[in-house]
């Protein structure tokens, strides 16, 4: 156990080493400076976008700012080209305001994606299953911002209140209760359209994997055995179609900084995806590496972590 | 509890915990469900967010909108666009006008030109009360004087500065006199009362032999033979406060004037402020500008929102430097926290500011016109457009900006009351008149009677747009409205085009010395109202007999190569303008090189002349003549074919008014009323929200 740790920790920093390289130099490939040097403003002199470069420290050889860049990471002390504020600090923020979306988000892939799948699965080619079969496709085909539109548009003419945001915007003093609920209700739209291609892609993993199990011999015993159909299906054939499942859980992690660019750009949320692409578009390398490098390093523990969990729940396992 | 119940709750469970959720949450109607508070607060969306909460270093729209609420300039533009004092209370226009006086030039009685000839001379034709002397005040003489300057002795070259001599000159003594106003024409009159004097005025002859030729030239320049320098005196509002508490007076103008023409701090405002020669505190509250030359634009740059001295000056960021651990020399203002904490004197103070989230102020209990109704203003990013839309609906945000498809919908929507107005830029075609083809004023004409503007506006811009005729907005005085449209009727255009010696030939098309008239029409991609237009024009011309290619180019290459370089035969584009009526960079055949604005290379020596002259007349009744004059010259020369002016239209909750005191002491609800722009926001420190929409008058407690 302690040797596999030690060994696969000793591979996975070579990894991030090999990580932080190339992102540093995918980014510094692109086209494009950043934001504060506008190529098109005719205002700017070619001396003040060299000052604009020593100022961020873009003139010095790529490997010296790649040095620096880590050192200032490692140490806390990088700061953003946007407006000067501290990357960590801005990346600590922005991920609590992703988590409670991240958190409800995954909460409902899995709440409404088993039952669905396994219902699917048990009455095999039926209307149901059929019917289910198109609208889960239709979700997973469907770009999710298009969705995300028409489910705003829906909500806010029908009901007249707001969907956008963390909260109500502008709305203060208001009790704890009042306060509580005001965020759930932001929640319900983002949420649900952030998980619902999740919904349909893992409902037809369940599915098949149902399908499988449900043929499988020791299912058939079980029912020769003279069991309760309920007993069979959700006890001895449920088990050991999970274990796909768990190892989904440790891939999960690396979600929590990914974010979903394309839904809090659209919910005006301002969560970590949000910050990462308009970091993208500013050109504000400190905080993309920054976070290209932190999603890198949750990945390889994610990797970690669902090894892990394998070897927990299979007991045929021993590493 | 079976997993199969389990696998049925859960869901069921999470589904009524978050539906229910909507029953907290306030509609538009009842935005003040649970928070009263909400109807004191204004909430103005942004799609992007502010760059710099610095006035004189901001270049960005959404920077400005805040700027504009923290700061507050000298002056700004009243109800009818006149200029209104702001923290000026009241100012003062004149002129200081220097003659140089070289001795070796006789006066019209034969005397020598001395310092003390000239004089006598002068007053004795201003005790005869000589018409060219009306408006002088006071004549004084200044003595000869050392000018030491840097001038360039080789230009820069590419990778190379530029070589700089220092050069000391002396310069001869000079005439000052003192007029009551400006007066562009003053030396032309006593040029004529002197009988030539100014006009024989070489600088040259008062050069030393020994400089070296290359600097001649410039060193001509800067010893003018006449000189014109227009002064403002401001006084300035006693008892205004900065947010902290500390008092403004004229340091801090000086300090703002200072500020962006410090080279470190790279402001963008520098034009507007080049042709102040100083800018003088005389006591603390009022502060004198004198300008090098006449410039009447450079009047409305001092709206510009004044910083505080004790907060930026050098000993202030030499500490800020130390704190931070910078290097205090090459820290400038640019570099300060202030940018985004910024203290001004307006009618909001800054509180807090999140990146892409929102900026937030809070209402200036001090400010010297009274406080605003509004205790708080937030500064809402919200990066979609049609989020923003919707957010407006869900009573989150206060405004919104109605795309023009949307404003026949949303104007007969009872929850919204909305303002419309015409924008101050317009649209248009211009022509390459560096191209042989568009030399013709009448192929120029000929090609705007083709083109059926009112289709544009009607199908294009879905009726949201008004034609036009000329460089200026519709709204000034400048607009001559009794010039006529172009007419829409192809046939005469047919006519013009034959007179101008083209023939239909056997396809159809027309050419001259067997030439055909083609051209490509250029535009920049990602505009689909000017693709549009652009395809329509190509229709429209085609049917002429004209031989047209269109191109969409992606922005930077469109404007840097193209646009810029001259490169191009027509181009559809639009200009924004501003509220003076200074046309100079846009048309004036000096500004046609390469990165200057008269790209389409425009050039008529009377409308050249009333260019300068409009820029140098400080008389409104004056300059809207001469503004007149220039826009019917330029209609008639059509260097463009005007297309029209947009309409934008604003929508807000109907539940805003304005709260004003009355005048028995106690406050009542009065309607919004519009500026000549037809903008709202004028009296935005007045404006409320009501629980309830009202009618007008109402009666509110005090």
């Amino acid at each position: 156990m302690l040797p596999f740790l030690v060994r696969t920790a000793w591979k996975k920093l070579w990894t991030l080493f090999f990580i932080s390289i190339i992102s540093f130099g995918i980014i510094h490939l692109a086209p494009g400076q950043p934001s504060q040097i506008d190529p098109l403003n005719p205002r700017f002199t070619p001396q003040q976008l060299e000052r604009y470069r020593q100022a961020f420290g873009l003139d010095q050889p790529l490997y010296v700012q790649y040095a620096r860049f880590y050192q200032q990471f490692f140490t806390g002390e990088l700061r953003s080209f946007k407006d000067n504020q501290p990357v960590f600090g801005k990346i600590v923020e922005r991920t609590r305001n992703s988590l409670p979306l991240f958190i409800l988000g995954t909460i409902l892939i899995w709440c409404y994606a088993f039952p669905l799948g396994i219902a699917t699965a048990v009455r095999r080619n039926t209307l149901f299953d059929r019917s289910t079969t198109v609208l889960v496709f239709a979700l997973i085909s469907i770009p999710g911002f298009y969705l995300a539109y028409l489910a705003i548009i829906f909500v806010v003419q029908t009901f007249q209140v707001d969907v956008i945001g963390l909260r109500t915007f502008g709305r203060e003093g208001i009790g704890p209760w009042y306060a509580m609920m005001d965020r759930t209700w932001h929640l319900v739209l983002p949420s649900l359209m952030g998980a619902a291609a999740g919904i349909a892609v893992l409902s037809r993993y369940v599915r098949s994997q149902r399908l499988a199990v449900i043929s499988a011999d020791y299912v058939r015993t079980a029912r020769s055995k003279g069991l309760d159909e309920d007993r069979v299906l959700y006890r001895h054939a449920l088990r050991n179609g999970l274990l796909p499942f768990v190892t989904m859980l440790g891939l999960l992690i690396p979600g929590l900084i990914g974010g979903s660019v394309i839904f809090e750009t659209i919910f005006a949320w301002p969560g970590i995806g949000r910050l990462g692409y308009e970091a993208i578009l500013a050109r504000d390398y400190p905080v993309v590496i920054s976070i290209n490098f932190i999603a890198a390093v949750l990945t390889l523990i994610g990797t970690l972590v669902s090894d892990l969990l394998y070897m927990l729940v299979d007991p045929r396992i021993r590493l | 509890m079976s997993v199969k119940q389990l696998l049925i709750l859960a869901p069921t469970f999470v589904s009524l915990f978050l539906l229910q959720s909507y029953f907290w949450v306030p509609t538009f109607e009842d935005q003040a469900r649970g928070d009263p508070g909400r109807l004191t607060r204004y909430i103005q969306s942004s799609i992007g967010d502010a760059s710099i909460l610095n006035p004189t270093l901001s270049a960005d729209s959404a920077s400005a909108a805040i700027n504009s609420l923290v700061f507050e300039g000298l002056i700004d533009r009243d109800m009818d666009l006149s200029f209104r004092g702001r923290l000026a209370e009241s100012w003062r226009i004149f002129e200081e006008a220097y003659l140089v006086v070289d001795g070796s030039e006789r006066l019209p009685d034969g005397t020598p030109a001395t310092p003390e000839g000239l004089v006598r001379h002068l007053e004795r034709a201003r005790a005869a009360k000589h018409p060219s002397l009306r408006l002088v005040e006071r004549i004084e003489v200044e003595p000869a004087e050392a000018v030491t300057a840097e001038l360039e002795a080789e230009p820069a070259a590419p990778g190379k500065p530029a070589k700089v001599a220092q050069v000391t000159l002396r310069r001869p003594p000079r005439l000052k006199f003192t007029l009551t106003e400006v007066d562009q024409d003053f030396f032309a009159r006593l040029d004529r009362l002197l009988g030539g004097y100014i006009t024989r005025l070489d600088p040259r002859r008062f050069l030393d032999p020994a400089l070296p030729p290359a600097l001649r030239a410039q060193a001509a320049e800067l010893i003018p033979p006449a000189e014109h320098n227009p002064v403002i005196v401001f006084q300035l509002r006693r008892g205004v406060r900065f947010h902290d508490g500390h008092e403004f007076d004229s340091g801090d103008v000086k300090f703002t004037y200072e500020t962006i023409l410090d080279p470190k701090n790279l402001s963008p405002r520098v034009p507007d402020f080049e042709p102040v020669k100083s800018v003088e505190p005389q006591g603390p509250y009022a502060v004198r500008i004198t300008y090098k030359r006449l410039f009447q634009p450079g009047f409305e740059s001092w709206g510009m929102g004044i910083l505080p001295e004790h907060r930026l000056n050098r000993e202030a960021l030499r500490k800020e430097a130390l704190a931070l651990g910078r290097d205090p020399e090459r820290f400038s203002v640019r570099d300060s926290r202030f940018n985004r904490s910024p203290i001004g004197t307006g009618p909001f103070r800054f509180v807090e500011w999140k990146t892409d989230q929102y900026v937030r102020l809070t209402r200036n209990e001090d400010y010297w016109e009274g406080p605003p109704n509004f205790r708080e203003f937030y500064f809402r990013i919200i990066p979609d457009l049609l989020t923003t839309e919707l957010t407006f609906y869900a009573g989150t945000t206060d405004e919104y900006g109605a795309q023009p498809h949307q404003v026949s919908r949303l104007r007969d929507d009872p929850r919204f009351k909305y303002y419309s107005g015409l924008a101050l830029g317009y649209s248009y075609i211009g022509y390459n008149m560096r191209r042989p083809v568009f030399q013709d004023v009448r192929v120029r004409k000929a090609l705007g009677m083709a083109i059926n503007v009112q289709e544009i506006i009607d199908y294009v811009l879905y009726g949201q747009a008004e034609g036009t005729t000329g460089p200026y907005p519709r709204q000034t005085d400048f607009y001559d409205p009794t010039v006529a449209p172009l007419p829409y009727d192809p046939a005469g255009a047919l006519r013009l085009l034959e007179e101008a010696g083209y023939r239909r030939n056997a396809g159809g098309w027309l050419q001259k010395d067997g030439k055909p008239l083609a051209f490509t029409l250029i535009t920049n991609s990602g505009n689909e109202i000017r693709s549009a237009i652009m395809a329509i024009a190509q229709n429209a011309w085609r049917r002429l007999g004209v031989k047209v290619e269109t191109l969409a180019l992606e922005w930077a290459v469109f404007i840097n190569e193209r646009v810029d370089k001259g490169d191009f035969d027509a181009v559809v584009l639009g200009w924004s303008m501003g509220l003076d009526a200074d046309l100079y960079q846009i048309f004036h055949s000096s500004q046609t090189g390469h990165f200057q604005l008269n790209f389409v290379g425009y050039s008529n020596p009377r409308a050249d002349d009333l260019m300068v002259r409009i820029r140098q007349e400080y008389d409104p009744g004056r300059q809207v003549a001469m503004a007149r004059e220039l826009h019917r010259l330029i209609a008639e020369d059509q260097p463009y074919t005007f297309l029209y002016v947009g309409k934008w239209t604003q929508l807000f909750d109907r539940k805003i008014a304005r709260l004003v005191p009355g005048p028995d002491g106690t406050s009542r609800y009065a309607p919004i009323v519009t500026t000549k722009l037809g903008s709202p926001k004028f009296h935005f420190t007045q404006w409320i929200k009501v629980p309830h929409p009202v009618d007008f008058p109402v009666h509110a407690a005090n």
